[in-house]
């Protein structure tokens, strides 16, 4: 069965049909949740910047003017929430704890699950720009391509941005080396 | 150059993207309610309103667009007024949105908020899809920052972005409405002649 593209369901819900949007939540839950949750840090504060997303994408579905490129315009909705959410995080978590740890392991005890905790815990220190950016290119393994069309940036600013996030992350992650 | 510090940190990226969790299908369900919620509770939300026809009043006829022959001169001097409304200076310190109107069913809102530590204010809403890059403030000079917006007849929900990360609603609007996380939108209601209620 073929899927209905987003500007056929963007139409069908402005027309007064709810339930459709159903199509584009389970979409884009599958295509952004991987990247929601390394932008925000956790699953739980992934699941709720999603949510917020569409919530707010639902309630401004007319300012949607591209209605078949739904994904990009909701992928810049979702980014906004994930940073909101990752700040309301940093507020209650002791995110420093998190790199001293990582900080005093040797390169020998570096399991791989340590060592992507403190990725993780680093990601929360790069400037929004920088960690989208990253987790974009390395961890969700997009084209820069791919991500000029969903940042709407073109691809030379995104290396840089990436080029800038990696001198960063070697800056606060230099245990590693 | 790459070098070993290279290697670990894709190494170290490839270890987190495998651990990244999916996010759960019953995440739908539960999205989905709120969306039902909030359609019963504002089928008319994302509609804007449009302005009610009526005899143009001597005032209107002033700010309305009106198909009239003007000599260039008078065009020039009406203009000049328009921009006098638009950047004449008001003496409060908080966020109340002025208008103007601008058209027959868009009105010019100017936000105001005092930030003095701030690199940045945007404001982001339903009228530009909660995008915290698209309609910065600028700063004046007592530490407050302000835009003018032109914004469609009708109900609007928005907060301020400082410095592209903090979201705050607007502490000087009459209507706020919990956003269902914890936080609060500010609520904006332009009418044709002006905001009605912010």
């Amino acid at each position: 069965m073929v899927e209905p593209s987003d500007g056929t369901v963007v139409r069908r819900v402005r027309e007064g049909d709810v339930e459709s949007f159903r199509i584009l939540v389970t979409r884009y839950r599958r295509q952004y949740g991987r990247y929601a949750a390394a932008l925000t840090g956790d699953a739980d504060s992934a699941a709720d910047a999603m949510q917020e997303a569409f919530i707010r994408a639902w309630e401004s579905l007319d300012s949607c003017r591209d209605p078949d490129r739904f994904g990009s315009w909701f992928f810049r909705i979702l980014t906004n929430q994930c940073h909101t959410a990752r700040g309301r995080r940093r507020d209650t978590d002791d995110v420093d704890a998190l790199e001293i740890a990582a900080r005093e392991r040797t390169d020998e005890s570096l399991e791989r699950a340590e060592l992507a905790q403190a990725l993780a815990a680093a990601l929360g220190r790069l400037t929004g720009e920088q960690r989208e950016a990253f987790v974009l290119k390395h961890v969700d393994g997009r084209s820069y391509e791919e991500m000029a069309v969903l940042l709407g940036t073109g691809v030379d600013a995104l290396k840089m941005r990436v080029h800038r996030a990696r001198d960063a992350l070697r800056t606060m992650m230099g245990a590693l080396r | 150059m790459m070098d070993a510090f290279d290697d670990r940190l894709d190494e170290a990226a490839r270890a987190l993207a495998e651990r990244l969790p999916e996010l759960d299908a019953s995440l739908d369900d539960r999205i989905m309610a709120r969306i039902r919620e909030r359609a019963v509770d504002s089928p008319q939300l994302s509609v804007d309103s449009k302005p009610v026809n009526r005899r143009l009043s001597t005032v209107d006829w002033f700010l309305k667009p009106q198909p009239v022959r003007v000599r260039p001169v008078w065009l020039g001097l009406a203009l000049a007024a328009v921009l006098v409304l638009l950047l004449v200076p008001r003496g409060s310190r908080t966020a109340t949105p002025t208008a103007a109107v601008a058209t027959a069913d868009t009105v010019y809102v100017r936000f105001q908020v005092a930030a003095p530590a701030a690199r940045n204010v945007a404001v982001a809403g339903s009228f530009n899809g909660w995008d915290a890059a698209t309609l910065p403030l600028r700063r004046v000079a007592d530490g407050s920052w302000e835009a003018t917006i032109a914004l469609p007849v009708g109900e609007h929900r928005y907060q301020f972005v400082v410095d592209g990360q903090r979201w705050i609603p607007d502490p000087s609007a009459q209507a706020q409405v919990d956003d269902g996380f914890g936080g609060t939108n500010s609520v904006i209601v332009v009418g044709p002649k002006g905001v009605v209620r912010s």
